[in-house]
């Protein structure tokens, strides 16, 4: 038990966040709060975002970004979409296509970047783009829809009529990234990239191959994404992953990874999920409206870096705080690659 | 331009790094009309001392004074206000402006009210005539990038008079510069003191350091251990001074001439411009030294090597196996390791622990089939490593950015040599380590030869290749200039070989 | 690096300065407006007509503008997601305005810059003083801004203008001279940016940040009140291209800007421009010229019936295509 318990600062204060928010909402907000099962249920709302999140963070941590997410898993569930009404494939041969898909489009967000040298950031932006008019050209006037019982499980079911599907896949994914990142080599290898880059082509490193893994397994969590959208809507749509960007962006910093690289870990981006979730859950509950949550989730992301920046290497105290703010040296991670 | 600077005086500096005391109490005192050097070995505060004087760093504790007036040197352009200015060990031009504006930057001159536009003509002509003052003939309106160092050098002293700065402060120039750039650096230097200019100087070269100054004093482990007049000057005893006990150039006596087949061979390693034609053996339990200037091509022909650097041409054999077109991964699963120069950049990950610096090198070999790494292994690999190298620090959890520079070096050393390679390279071992674990790595070394590895060391330190190495390959212009082995491995026909004097 | 290059050259002796660097992109995109100006038109005669032509370099307008500020962000080695925001917030609100109230447009003019100024200002801050790297800082303002639209519209939208707006969109400002006045605009913007940034301090300082921020505070330069600037023009500049879009169009819905993907374009044509994206340098004729090269080719595909989905693609691609070639090209000066 003792090492469940998370022993960072910074984890500790999200859980602090999280039970806050979520007896706040249980509280305050008629309707938040509703029953035990309900109130898991309300976890199938979030969760997408999730997977995206621990994709992501495995980017950040090499001090990457994939801005490319949302694009990817709108093409990836129209792909499986067509797949499944057009050919007529198997579903679950349809969805292990798609996620395949996500893969390959990671894989050439990993090609443009590391072979052509082009900067994460324009890469990823510029593939946005063109993945999405994939999907928008792809998905046609009227995009498929209906895709069975069976496939719906994955969004909207749940095991012993009470634990959601996706809640079970998430916990076992966030294990299965938790271990990736602190247990194998690979890992070992995604964080030194993300300190010091050179350091780790010294040691024998392949940078470029370990980066792109890195930006293929964002673009299979993306399509895996897409993909329970796809279940839970029951229907496609090629922007419906348009809104997942932001708020998974905004998980993984706040969950304590640095958008410098190298530092942070899983449990809490697990937690910043949760958060992020209940809040965004919560508020819609309360009557406010989507737009403003988004608004809120970007002054979290910004605050989130921003407290980071401040703390992070000096003390806590408001001497130190206040020198950092006054402090005239110019930014100096703005450098890109070399 | 004949006004004379002031007297500027430090007293009772000490800086702190995180963890490392870098200067410990040091007064130092600069006359007008004097070149005065800072001699000390790598890591012993020179370049901080004279970063503190021109605002760079803010010292933690002592005094500035200009004449006897207390100086608040905040930052770089408050020293510019008194005359203050450094002339930095690499020239920071801003590649992608022009040379006139990079010597005018943070003073463009305006004219005209509103709006005020930038004086170009003015900026043109006086960059020109500042140029031409030294003997410089560039056209400043070509972009920076450009010029070679010892032009950006110049460009930089006529920045500092430009800003009517009479205290130059010159952080080691003549390390990247050949003899005869030297010469002309010089020739400026002797101007600027003829006219009143005060000069400091930073040199590890005893004859550079005796033709030029005035008054010298050395830096050890952070404290001012001897000072100097131009009558006073005693190489034995400046060295003695810089480190701290009787030169120990004797130690080694013996050169082995290396028997056996050579485990490392290279052959017409070529990426022109930088170096061409490198040719050379390493055999097992042989100890080569690389000798050369920084710039000469040295470090860029290791990492060619090791393939950490492209190369045009040319074959490496590592025990009868090509590894020209091999991946750095794979070399050092072959055996022959690079151990880097710059630390804190190449080869230590600061934030992360001991544990993971140590094993860094071989992930590889700790991972197993599912690609989960072996803990026990790892912490096996580190404890050996903290015993070994006998690393002062907490624990093996400990993150390397808090050890000093001495125990971070051992962490590196320890990471590539748990590699057990065949060969190793080692690009200036010592650099930045105080000189009792200078003297523990020398120890390694020898004892890791004795057990039959091969290793080249990489170093513009006369003393290290001289008490280390049973050959030396000297490395000008990115070619071969000279080998020496055995009798001819003195102090002199090294040095000579390091600056050129000996290139067929 | 090239350090044989270095030791054999010397200070004293150089027999002739080399030639300067020739910045030949203007005359790339110039002439490949003009192939593809041509081209079209003797597929699609129509596309080579004078309304056409005025009607490409009008919609190049809002870009340009927007693009100018990109290229002033982009050279300080920054990056500003959330013009397309502010552009469409202005539109909004003061399309909504022209409509609502009979504020005249002189009085529109300062009231819409300064709010794009306070929003560029918040961005300035965050990136400046709170070390926030731009993409994410204005990644999130994106949001912000974005949400500030959808809920200042309130299901409302703009679908006509006050009569002087529309004046000013579509009429000439000088009665004889049949350029319209938001082409006259850019003119001006565009050579006032020009001269910021040849003959202004304000204008070497970014240039000197972009190039090594160390170094330029090194040298006395304020660099995060520089910075501050920048990001505070961009605001202001991305509004005005809001309220000549408005005033242009005559409409503006809550995805005004933020739907047409803005912040690529300016990206997209700074880039093409031929300004660096590690920053320190910029070419801010390339970047107008990007405008009307964009807008072009845009209409181009409208002429060839290429459906609209894939602009955006074609845009993302030649973002590729423009960082790639410019990094071939400093590889091997």
């Amino acid at each position: 038990m003792k090492y469940l318990f998370p022993r960072q600062p910074w984890d500790r204060a999200l859980v602090a966040i999280l039970v806050a928010l979520f007896s706040g909402f249980c509280i305050f907000t008629p309707g938040f709060y509703d029953g035990f099962h309900g109130t898991l249920a309300i976890t199938e709302e979030f969760l997408p975002f999730g997977f995206v999140a621990l994709g992501l963070s495995v980017v950040i941590l090499t001090g990457g970004i994939d801005l490319s997410v949302g694009s990817i898993s709108g093409l990836a569930a129209v792909i499986m979409a067509i797949l499944i009404k057009s050919y007529g494939l198997n579903t679950w041969l349809a969805v292990l296509l798609a996620i395949g898909a996500g893969g390959g489009l990671g894989w050439l967000n990993g090609q443009i970047i590391t072979r052509l040298r082009v900067e994460p950031l324009i890469a990823t932006l510029s593939t946005n783009f063109i993945y999405s008019s994939i999907a928008i050209a792809l998905a046609g006037a009227s995009p498929p829809y209906g895709f069975g019982p069976a496939f719906g499980e994955l969004g909207t079911g749940a095991l012993a009529g009470w634990v959601p599907v996706q809640l079970v896949i998430f916990i076992v994914l966030a294990i299965g990234f938790s271990g990736l990142i602190t247990r194998t080599g690979y890992g070992r290898r995604l964080v030194m990239i993300g300190y010091n880059r050179d350091a780790a082509h010294y040691a024998g490193v392949s940078v470029a191959s370990v980066e792109r893994r890195a930006y293929c397994i964002s673009g299979i969590m993306a399509a895996f994404a897409g993909i329970v959208l796809a279940s839970y809507y029951d229907a496609v749509r090629a922007d419906m992953g348009d809104i997942l960007l932001l708020t998974s962006i905004t998980m993984v910093v706040l969950g304590g990874i640095s958008i410098f690289g190298g530092e942070g870990g899983i449990l809490g981006v697990t937690l910043a999920v949760m958060i992020l979730g209940v809040l965004r859950q919560g508020m819609l509950i309360a009557g406010f409206s989507d737009m403003v949550t988004t608004m809120l989730i970007g002054a979290i992301l910004l605050s989130s870096i921003a407290i980071k920046n401040l703390f992070s290497s000096r003390g806590f105290d408001l001497g130190s705080i206040i020198r950092r703010l006054s402090s005239l040296r110019p930014p100096e991670r703005m450098a890109p690659r070399s | 331009m004949s006004r004379t600077s002031g007297l500027l005086a430090a007293a009772g500096i000490d800086k702190r790094f995180g963890a490392n005391s870098v200067l410990r109490n040091v007064s130092l005192s600069l006359a007008p009309g004097e070149v005065h050097t800072l001699m000390g070995e790598n890591g012993a505060g020179k370049s901080t001392l004279f970063r503190i004087l021109a605002g760079i760093h803010q010292p933690d504790a002592g005094q500035i004074s200009l004449d006897g007036a207390a100086l608040d040197l905040r930052n770089p352009s408050a020293a510019y206000g008194h005359g203050i200015y450094l002339v930095p060990q690499e020239p920071a031009l801003l590649k992608e402006l022009s040379v006139a504006e990079n010597m005018f930057l943070g003073m463009l001159p305006t004219r005209g009210r509103f709006p005020s536009r930038i004086d170009w003509k003015t900026i043109r002509g006086q960059a020109q005539d500042a140029l031409s003052a030294l003997g410089l003939d560039v056209d400043v309106r070509d972009d920076a990038k450009h010029l070679s160092i010892a032009q950006q050098q110049l460009v930089e002293c006529a920045k500092a008079l430009l800003r009517g700065c009479r205290i130059i402060l010159f952080d080691e120039p003549t390390s990247p510069l050949t003899g005869r750039e030297v010469g002309i650096l010089f020739a400026i230097m002797r101007r600027l003191r003829g006219q009143g200019c005060t000069l400091g100087f930073i040199s590890h070269r005893m004859e550079e350091v005796s033709e030029i100054s005035d008054r010298v004093s050395v830096l050890r482990d952070g404290a001012v251990t001897d000072e100097v007049g131009r009558d006073g000057f005693d190489r034995a005893r400046l060295v003695r001074a810089m480190v701290g006990r009787e030169v120990i150039f004797d130690r080694r006596r013996v050169r082995r001439e290396a028997q056996g087949e050579p485990v490392l061979s290279v052959r017409g390693l070529a990426h022109a411009p930088v170096f061409s034609g490198v040719d050379f053996d390493v055999r097992p339990g042989e100890i080569l030294g690389f000798s050369g200037l920084i710039g000469s091509g040295r470090t860029e022909i290791a990492e060619a090597v090791c393939g950490l650097r492209a190369k045009s041409g040319g074959s490496v054999m590592l025990a009868g196996r090509d590894i020209s077109t091999s991946s750095i991964g794979d070399i050092i699963e072959a055996g022959l390791v690079y151990v880097p120069e710059d630390r804190a950049r190449h080869g230590v990950i600061l934030p992360m622990s001991i544990r993971d610096n140590a094993t860094a090198g071989q992930i590889g070999r700790l991972q197993r089939k599912s690609g989960i790494l072996n803990r026990g292994r790892e912490i096996a690999i580190a404890n050996d490593t903290m015993h070994r190298y006998q690393v002062r620090a907490r624990g093996i959890d400990q993150p390397a950015g808090q050890l000093s520079g001495g125990n971070q070096q051992k962490i590196v050393f320890g990471k590539w040599m748990s590699t057990n390679p065949k060969v190793a390279i080692l690009d200036e071992p010592t650099r930045g380590v105080d000189v009792g674990a200078k003297d523990e790595i020398y120890r390694l070394i020898e004892e890791l030869s004795a057990q039959g590895m091969a290793i080249v060391v990489i170093s513009s330190e006369l003393e290290e290749l001289i008490v280390l190495c049973d050959r030396v390959i000297a490395i000008y212009g990115g070619k071969i200039a000279a080998e020496l082995k055995g009798a001819d491995v003195t102090a002199a026909r090294v040095g000579a070989a390091f600056l050129g004097a000996e290139a067929h | 690096m090239n350090s044989a290059a270095t030791a054999t050259s010397e200070p004293g002796h150089r027999a002739k300065p080399r030639p300067r660097r020739r910045e030949l992109r203007e005359v790339t995109l110039l002439v490949a407006t003009f192939v593809v100006v041509l081209g079209v038109g003797a597929l699609r005669p129509s596309f080579m007509s004078f309304s056409n032509i005025e009607f490409m370099v009008l919609s190049s307008v809002v870009l340009g503008l927007v693009g100018i500020s990109q290229t002033f962000v982009i050279i300080t080695r920054g990056i500003d997601l959330s013009v397309s925001a502010v552009l469409g917030l202005s539109a909004m609100v003061f399309g909504l305005l022209s409509t609502t109230s009979s504020m005249p447009l002189w009085q529109v003019l300062p009231l819409c810059m300064a709010m794009g100024a306070v929003l560029g200002c918040l961005n300035g801050f965050l990136v400046a003083w709170l070390k926030i790297p731009p993409i994410i800082a204005t990644l999130g303002t994106y949001s912000l801004y974005g949400g500030l639209t959808f809920i200042y519209s309130n299901g409302l939208q703009v679908d006509q203008v006050s009569p002087d707006f529309a004046a000013f969109g579509n009429g000439n400002l000088i009665p004889f001279l049949p350029v319209p006045t938001p082409v006259l605009a850019l003119i001006a913007v565009a050579t006032a940016a020009w001269f910021v940034l040849n003959h202004m301090k304000f204008g070497r300082n970014i240039l000197a940040i972009g190039n090594n921020a160390a170094a330029a505070y090194n040298a006395g330069i304020s660099v995060r009140r520089t910075l501050l600037a920048v990001y505070t023009i961009s605001g202001a500049l991305a509004a005005f291209a809001g309220l000549v879009f408005v005033a242009y169009t005559g409409s503006a819905t809550a995805t005004t800007g933020t739907g047409d993907h803005v912040e690529l374009q300016s990206i997209a044509i700074a880039l093409i421009g031929g300004t660096a994206i590690a920053g320190g340098r910029g070419n801010l004729a390339g970047t107008v010229i990007g405008s009307v090269f964009l807008s072009v080719v845009i209409t181009a595909l409208v002429f060839l019936q290429v459906p609209a989905i894939w602009y955006s693609a074609g845009e993302g691609l030649m973002i590729l295509a423009a960082v790639t070639l410019g990094a071939r090209r400093s590889s091997n000066p």
